[in-house]
């Protein structure tokens, strides 16, 4: 395409089928389909919750929508006292946890990479928190009593908890600087959730280390580099596309998962009080702040990632 | 001893416990909400209200199946159905999303057209989007289709689900364009390119997303567009099932878990070979 820009005496000729032409219909036709279904029930709906957003929704018969400018915003900001706090605490969790998942998973994914015994029945086992987490468990409402039984398990044997207080308290006592050491507390407390919440990003990490030519290695140890210079110079530069994926996947699984206290606010607003208007204001304002982090987040790692080819 | 033969050269024998142990501690993490849950269905009600709860059955008894499939006789409609419904969504809706995601997928990572890659962008944008709060624009939309009361307001929205689109894309943009090149030069055409040469390269990842769909659609409750009792799903039929007794069905609600885990679940083991097979094997690798 960019050849046939930079000539255009050749566009002139008007070929009934040039290559874009032709690249066009297909395009088009192959995700005809998607884009109808996306419109449909994606974009059409996103659009009457943005009306929403800026009117009072009221059912006379039919659904009224009375225009009422920011003042859906201007509540949600400034009388409701649940919401701003709860989307803070909510940005403070990512913080953490998203490079927790990253980490954790590229670390997974790398052992799993290796030769050993039973690898394809260790692989299925850490895959199975994807099936558990997505909407099975979930789904049924009584199974809440299940996953707090399994928390209360989990509690009751790894005694996680317990030893971060233990080793806490003794940090306290020395009066050490607690700030990065904080974070890697918070870190192991939910150490449980980091990895049930990790098993895309594995696969994702782990499909990406595959496809990493064995002749690459090859040519790194004829040459003499060590394991830790393989890596920092073949591996992570070759999946360093994969970790930007990661991240904007992680990103969205972290604040549209089904135990998240702002979406329940937002549920709770338009099932309990009925508010749709305020619940949708809530929903656009917390739909912008993902945006806007998830921008922020990819132009800073799209920089540094390192594209072969 | 065998392990130490197939090693690499260059992982010592430290390396191989190290690997071990690493495995050891987080595959039990992994595992062990499975085996709660498979625990529980077995336990005798005094087991399950124990506190601190043990995940071990002490006395493993059959009784919670046995109280749910008395309950499941009592439904107004017969229970079969349910299961039909859920299976028929389950089915077609996964099937369908496979192939209308995977072509959208397959242009645009391989062809250049104009708007190709501004619309990847939106379908990106729309994955971060509060789905609660569609809810009642979904309705409406349904309404004006007259899908409401039908299995279509389940089965197609499925299929344009973004997470599928997004994933597969990732796929397919591993797919040397040589390959397709190739097959251009040999005279193919976009239709047969997708089915003979990209479709059959990206089976591990189609099955990954059979597996989400799968799960989506296998637990949806449909309770927000579907009213008729015939065409109620059988997450739905279970979830009255548990709830009518209260604390009573606490055991019947742990047989309903691994009752409705167990088919997922058996899909993840059948394919989870292809799943995670090496992109390699599947002639990606350049």
């Amino acid at each position: 395409m960019d050849k046939e820009k930079n000539q255009p005496r050749q566009r002139k000729q008007k070929k009934p089928k040039s290559m874009a032409y032709r690249n066009a219909v297909a395009g088009y036709l192959f995700t005809a389909p998607f884009i109808i279904g996306f419109l449909l029930f994606l974009l059409v709906p996103l659009m009457q919750s943005l009306r929403m957003a800026f009117s009072t929704v009221k059912f006379e018969g039919g659904i009224a929508y009375y225009f009422i400018k920011f003042a859906n915003f201007k509540y949600i900001f400034t009388v409701d006292a649940e919401f701003v706090p709860l989307m803070l605490d909510e940005l403070w969790q990512m913080i953490y946890t998203i490079p927790s998942i990253i980490v954790f998973s590229f670390f997974i994914a790398i052992v799993l990479n290796q030769e050993f015994k039973g690898r394809g029945l260790v692989r299925a086992i850490f895959f199975l928190p994807v099936i558990l987490s997505s909407g099975v468990l979930v789904g049924l409402e009584t199974n809440n009593t299940l996953m707090q039984g399994l928390k209360d398990v989990i509690a009751e044997t790894s005694n996680a908890t317990s030893i971060t207080d233990v080793v806490k308290s003794i940090f306290f006592a020395e009066g050490a600087y607690m700030g990065p050491i904080q974070y890697v507390f918070d870190a192991v407390d939910r150490v449980y959730d980091i990895a049930m919440s990790s098993g895309i990003q594995i696969i994702i990490f782990l499909s990406g280390l595959q496809t990493i030519s064995a002749s690459m290695f090859e040519a790194a140890k004829i040459e003499g580099a060590t394991a830790w210079e393989t890596f920092w110079k073949i591996t992570f530069p070759m999946v360093s596309s994969l970790i930007l994926v990661n991240v904007i996947y992680s990103i969205i699984d972290f604040f549209v998962r089904s135990d998240n206290e702002v979406m329940n606010h937002i549920k709770d607003t338009m099932t309990a009080s009925v508010e749709y208007g305020r619940s949708s204001a809530m929903a656009w304002t917390y739909f912008a702040m993902i945006a806007v982090i998830i921008a922020i987040v990819s132009a800073f790692i799209s920089k540094r990632v390192y594209y072969y080819d | 001893m065998s392990i130490l033969k197939k090693r690499k050269p260059n992982r010592s024998r430290w390396g191989d416990l190290f690997v071990y142990l690493v495995l050891l501690i987080f595959g039990w993490f992994f595992i062990l909400p499975l085996l709660y849950a498979v625990n529980s269905a077995f336990k005798p009600l005094d087991e399950i209200f124990l506190f601190p709860p043990r995940l071990w059955v002490s006395k493993p008894t059959l009784d919670n199946f046995a109280d749910l499939f008395v309950l499941m006789g009592k439904t107004w409609v017969p229970f079969t159905r349910y299961i039909f419904n859920t299976v028929f969504i389950t089915v077609v809706g996964t099937l369908g999303h496979l192939l209308v995601s995977s072509m959208a997928a397959y242009v645009l990572s391989k062809y250049k057209f104009p708007g190709g890659k501004a619309f990847f962008t939106i379908v990106v944008t729309a994955l971060m989007f509060t789905p609660q709060v569609m809810a009642i624009p979904n309705y409406l939309v349904m309404t004006k289709l007259g899908w409401v009361n039908t299995y279509w307001s389940i089965i197609v929205p499925a299929f344009a689900a973004p997470i599928g689109l997004f994933l597969m894309k990732q796929f397919m943009e591993q797919i040397p364009d040589v390959l397709i090149e190739a097959a251009k030069v040999d005279g193919a055409k976009e239709v047969r390119i997708y089915f003979r040469i990209v479709m059959p390269l990206v089976k591990p990842a189609s099955l990954t997303l059979s597996i989400f769909s799968i799960l989506n659609l296998w637990n949806t409750r449909a309770s927000n567009f579907i009213y008729n009792e015939e065409l109620k799903t059988l997450p739905y039929a279970l979830s009255q099932i548990v709830s009518g007794g209260q604390i009573a069905r606490a055991g019947v609600s742990a047989a309903v878990t691994l009752f409705i885990l167990i088919v997922p679940l058996l899909f993840f083991i059948f394919a989870q070979s292809s799943i995670i097979e090496t992109m390699a094997s599947s002639g990606i690798k350049e």
